[in-house]
Parts: structure tokens; sequence; C-alpha cells
């Protein structure tokens, strides 16, 4: 019954194997060390380049500004409309995201809770629909945006946004409600609460753990898309941050300083999020990739 | 009554589902495969031409080139990001402060908008200002410097390591998450087994993990259909068209040209690609089910 012991005395009193262990190790934090700066080198040149004149670029590519000019960002602010794209960003944000959970949510309720007929076919219809790649919607979108009057106005962006953030939304909160027992609502149902009072007072608060990976989900999606803005919205007044920022690069392409301080703007209320949600948002996009 | 009530929740509970999925997921769908057939400027009057349009793209050396550098794209995912993604998951999965906060920097391209990244990585491979080419100098590799972005022979193969920069923190998460589930007895059987480090990755943790493997090859496939922000804004698909993928050749041929019909039919024909690819990697994941 001493199996184990020698062994143990195998690996601690072998010389040789204990320095390959050792030169492991090394290896080990050199490689990790390594990535973690690959990783994190391009955010911090783009912070560190935000504050630098063009000659700065030349003359010091890995260094420090020579003097830090924080004047960049005003300048960025003010030259590219900048406070307009977050608001434009923010409507179309908050508005896909607040029909995205409410929509959701009571088709996830529907179907978690009620027998029906075609309830197979509705959930088919879903599958089906996230088989479709994205992108090879945009010319027929645009198309049938063009017909409905539609383009340049933020139902362009807030309805194609929520649209495709259902299926995703729905299968996660579906799923969860499908976990939960019924007995809440069937003591609410007998004590005479309505459907609808069943699904804004018992539904939505017992689903908030699903419903806050589904808002971080479908924000993300609206915050950072690009294709659908690039598409449909042309009028300057209606830029979301991404394509204001895509355009402003294009037209200062020469004033690098500025370009990269109007860059480091627009992400910072992301970067702010994730460093208060991030493991909500791994978790959240993680299962939304693998769900959807 | 009660079951009248309930039907007509359920109807209009579902309704505003079904019609924002419809109108803006198949909808589009079946307007490219009607548009497709047709000539079409999007005013005036659409030509009909039968399979004229299709003819024309299987054609088009850009629609092959495109086809070709979308292949790549899935190479590129599926030998870089999934194993540096494995090796990190196995390197990482501990949770000391070190890599807890490596974990979050490699996640961080993840929730940032694609322009954002695609311009950074511009400026890195920029010709005057470009660190990457700085740093070739600082190394006396001076020779080595290249106009990364603007030679047609690796315009392409420069945009595969901001690919994988930005998607490996996803597959990270995925695969510690699938090793975390592995129970406890394996590795100490492992251990007493006197397995450790990459013979242990090899043949212990690899094959319990086969499943989460292969979905996240599938993710790889379905992901480089979806690249389109990424060349857009790093190359807009040139050098002439060296870098297109078929959604920039979508959006170049149908946009720049005011071709819709033209559009519409490449639009279908990424929709049966990718319904063919997917197919296909079911259709092998299932097999290999059944043959085990």
């Amino acid at each position: 019954m001493n199996i184990s012991t020698p062994a143990a005395l195998r690996t601690d009193g072998d010389g040789p194997r204990f320095s390959l262990r050792r030169l492991g190790r090394i290896i080990f934090w050199t490689v990790l060390t390594l990535y973690g700066i690959l990783t994190l080198y391009p955010f911090l040149w783009l912070l560190i380049s935000s504050f630098k004149t063009n000659a700065d670029f030349y003359n010091r590519p890995f260094g420090l500004p020579e003097t830090w000019h924080a004047d960049n960002f005003s300048r960025a602010w003010d030259s590219s409309r900048l406070g307009t794209a977050f608001g434009n960003s923010l409507i179309v944000t908050l508005g896909s995201l607040l029909l995205t959970l409410f929509v959701a949510a009571l088709s996830s309720f529907i179907l978690a809770r009620f027998q029906f007929r075609g309830k197979g076919g509705i959930l088919a219809f879903f599958v089906v629909g996230m088989l479709i790649p994205i992108h090879s919607t945009l010319v027929p979108l645009f198309i049938l945006m063009k017909q409905m009057s539609m383009l340049n106005t933020y139902w362009a962006l807030i309805l194609p946004y929520t649209a495709f953030a259902l299926p995703t939304a729905i299968f996660i909160l579906t799923a969860y409600l499908t976990s939960i027992p019924k007995e809440l609502e069937e003591a609410a149902f007998i004590d005479g609460t309505g459907l609808w009072g069943l699904f804004f007072r018992i539904m939505l608060p017992v689903s908030l753990p699903a419903l806050s990976t589904v808002t971080i989900l479908s924000f993300l999606h609206a915050w950072n898309d690009f294709s659908f803005a690039l598409v449909f919205i042309n009028k300057t007044g209606l830029k979301t941050l991404p394509l204001a920022i895509a355009n402003f690069a294009d037209g200062y392409q020469t004033d690098y300083g500025l370009t990269l301080a109007a860059m480091t703007l627009s992400v910072i209320p992301t970067i702010i999020l994730y460093l208060l949600f991030q493991e909500q948002m791994m978790k959240g996009m993680t299962a939304g990739a693998v769900k959807g | 009554m009660n079951a009248l009530r309930s039907r007509r929740f359920i109807w209009m509970g579902l309704g505003p589902t079904l019609i924002l999925y419809a109108l803006f997921v198949f909808v589009p769908v079946i307007w490219s495969a009607y548009y497709g057939f047709f000539n079409w400027s999007g005013i005036g009057e659409a030509k009909y031409i039968g399979l004229g349009n299709y003819a024309e793209i299987l054609r088009d050396p850009v629609f092959w080139r495109a086809l070709k550098n979308n292949v790549i794209f899935v190479a590129a995912s599926v030998f870089g990001q999934v194993p540096i993604a494995l090796v990190l998951a196995v390197l990482l999965h501990k949770s000391n402060m070190l890599q807890r906060f490596l974990r979050s920097a490699i996640f961080l391209p993840m929730v940032l908008s694609t322009v954002v990244i695609g311009m950074i990585w511009q400026y890195i491979y920029h010709p005057q200002i470009g660190i990457l080419n700085f740093l070739l100098d600082a190394l006396g590799l001076g020779s080595w410097k290249l106009e990364w972005l603007s030679d047609r022979g690796i315009a392409i193969y420069s945009l595969i390591p901001p690919l994988i920069w930005s998607y490996v923190g996803l597959y990270l998460i995925i695969f510690m998450s699938a090793l975390q589930n592995i129970p406890g007895e394996i590795h100490d059987a492992a251990k007493i087994d006197g397995a450790s480090g990459g013979r242990k990755l090899v043949s212990i943790l690899l094959p319990m993990i086969k499943n989460t493997v292969q979905v996240a090859v599938i993710l790889c496939i379905s992901g480089s259909l979806k690249s389109f922000d990424l060349v857009y804004i790093m190359t807009k698909g040139g050098p002439a068209h060296a870098s297109e993928l078929l959604a920039t050749y979508m959006y170049n041929s149908t946009f720049t040209t005011y071709r819709y019909g033209f559009g519409s039919a490449i639009s279908t024909t990424i929709m049966l690609i990718s319904l063919l690819l997917i197919g296909t990697s079911q259709w092998l994941t299932s097999r290999k089910k059944d043959a085990s």
C-alpha cells in the first residue's frame, strides 16, 4: 500500500529533473509576460500617442511625448462632432437594447411557459435565421429600407440591431426560465394575477441574471457596430461613434495625434464598463458566441 | 374564456418578435434571391437577366480571390487562434493576480469596436510612422521593412495578426471554462501517472475537451464569414482587390458602382456558401459522434 512513496521520492530527490522544472517555470513566465506585453502594447501606444505631436511620431516612436499635448483631446472633440456621435450611439444603443429586452423577455416567457400549436415551428424559425450570415443581408436590407424610406433615421439601426439580437436573447432567456420552478407563478396566478401582471411582476424580476447577459450582448453589438451604420446612414448628423471615428480618420489623416485622441475618447466608455463588469462580459459574450 | 385569453396573450406577445425577425432577417434573404435575377441600378426599371449575374460572379477573378482570402482567414483562425488560446488557457488556469490581469487584457479587444482595433493596427503597419517598421530598424532588420498593407502580395497576411489578436480572448474563455469542468480526479490521476506539461495537454486534456474544440472550430468558420469591418477599415479590400473578402467584395460591387442586382446575387451566393459550410461541418461532427 505504499505505492506512492517511491514516486514522491523520485520527483523530489532527482537533481536534473528539478532544474528542468525550474527551466520550465522560467520559460512559462517569459512566454506569459511577452504575450501580455504584446497584447497590451497596442492600447498603451494608442493612449500615449494621443498626447503626441506629429514630430514625436517620427522622432520618438516608442518614447513618451516631448510635451504632453492634452489639447489634442479638446481639439478632437470639437472638430469631429464627437459629441453628436456619442449622442447618436447612445440613442440607437439604448433604443435597440430596451426593445430587445422587452420583446425577447415577453416571447421567452411565452415559449417557456405555454404549450400551443406552432411552438416547434417558431423555434425552428429562429434556429434557421441564426444560420444567415449577418453581412449577406446588408445589400437587401439597404434596398428594403430604401423602399420603406427608412434610410438615414434612427430606426434604420434600432430595428435591425434588435432583430439580429433576438434569437440569441430568446435562447438565453428561454433556457433560463425553463430551469426555474413554476411554483411562484402558479401561486400568483391562483391569487388572481393576470398574465401581464405575471410577466411584469414575477417573470421580469426572476430572470434578471439572464436579462443582464442579454443586456451586455446587445449593448456591445449595437455600440460597436460599423457595417450597418456604414450602409444605412450617410447624414453627418446621424452618424454613430464607430462611423464618425472612421470618417474622421479619413479627413485628418495627417494629423496623427488628433485622430488617435479621437479614438481614445471613443473607447473610454467601453473600457470603463469593461473594468466594472469584466467577469459578466466575458461570460456573457462566451455564452452568446456558443449559443449564437 | 381563459383559454381564449391566454391564446390572445400568446400571439400578442409573440407578434412583435415574429414581425421584426421576419422583416429584417428573412425578407432580405428573399429580396436578394429575387433581385439577383435583375440588372438594376436602384433607380429606374429593373431588367430581368436570368442567371446573368451569377454567371458574371463565377467568371469574376475578384470573386475567386475573395473566396480564397476567406479560406485563408478560416485557416488562420483554426490554426492560429485555437492553438494559442488552448496554450494560454492551460497557462492561465490558476487565478492569481497576474493571471487574472492577463486574462482581462487578452479579452479586452473583444469588447472594443473593430473600427478602433483596425485603426490601431493600421498605425502599427503605417509606412512612415508605423511602429513595426521602427521596431525592425531598431533591431537592425531594416531590410525586412515592408509596405505591409499596400503590397499586393502580403496585404491579406498582414490582416491576420490583428484578426488573431482580437479574437483569441473569446476562445481563451471558452477553453478555460471547458478545462474547469474537468473533474479534479483526472488531474490527480495524471500526476500519479507522471504526466505533466505538454504531454498532459495532448494526451489527457485535449481529448476531454474535444467537443469544445469542435465548437470553437465551427465558430472560427462562421466568424471568418463575418469579418467585414476589420478588412474594410484597414484596406477596403485593396490594393487592387488583393485583400478582398466575400463581404467587402459584395459591398464594393454594390455601392461603388450602384449595381444592386449584382450585389444581391453576391449576397445570395454568400448565403449559399455559408449554409454549405455549416451543413458540412455539422454533418462531419454528427458523423464522428455516430462512429465513436
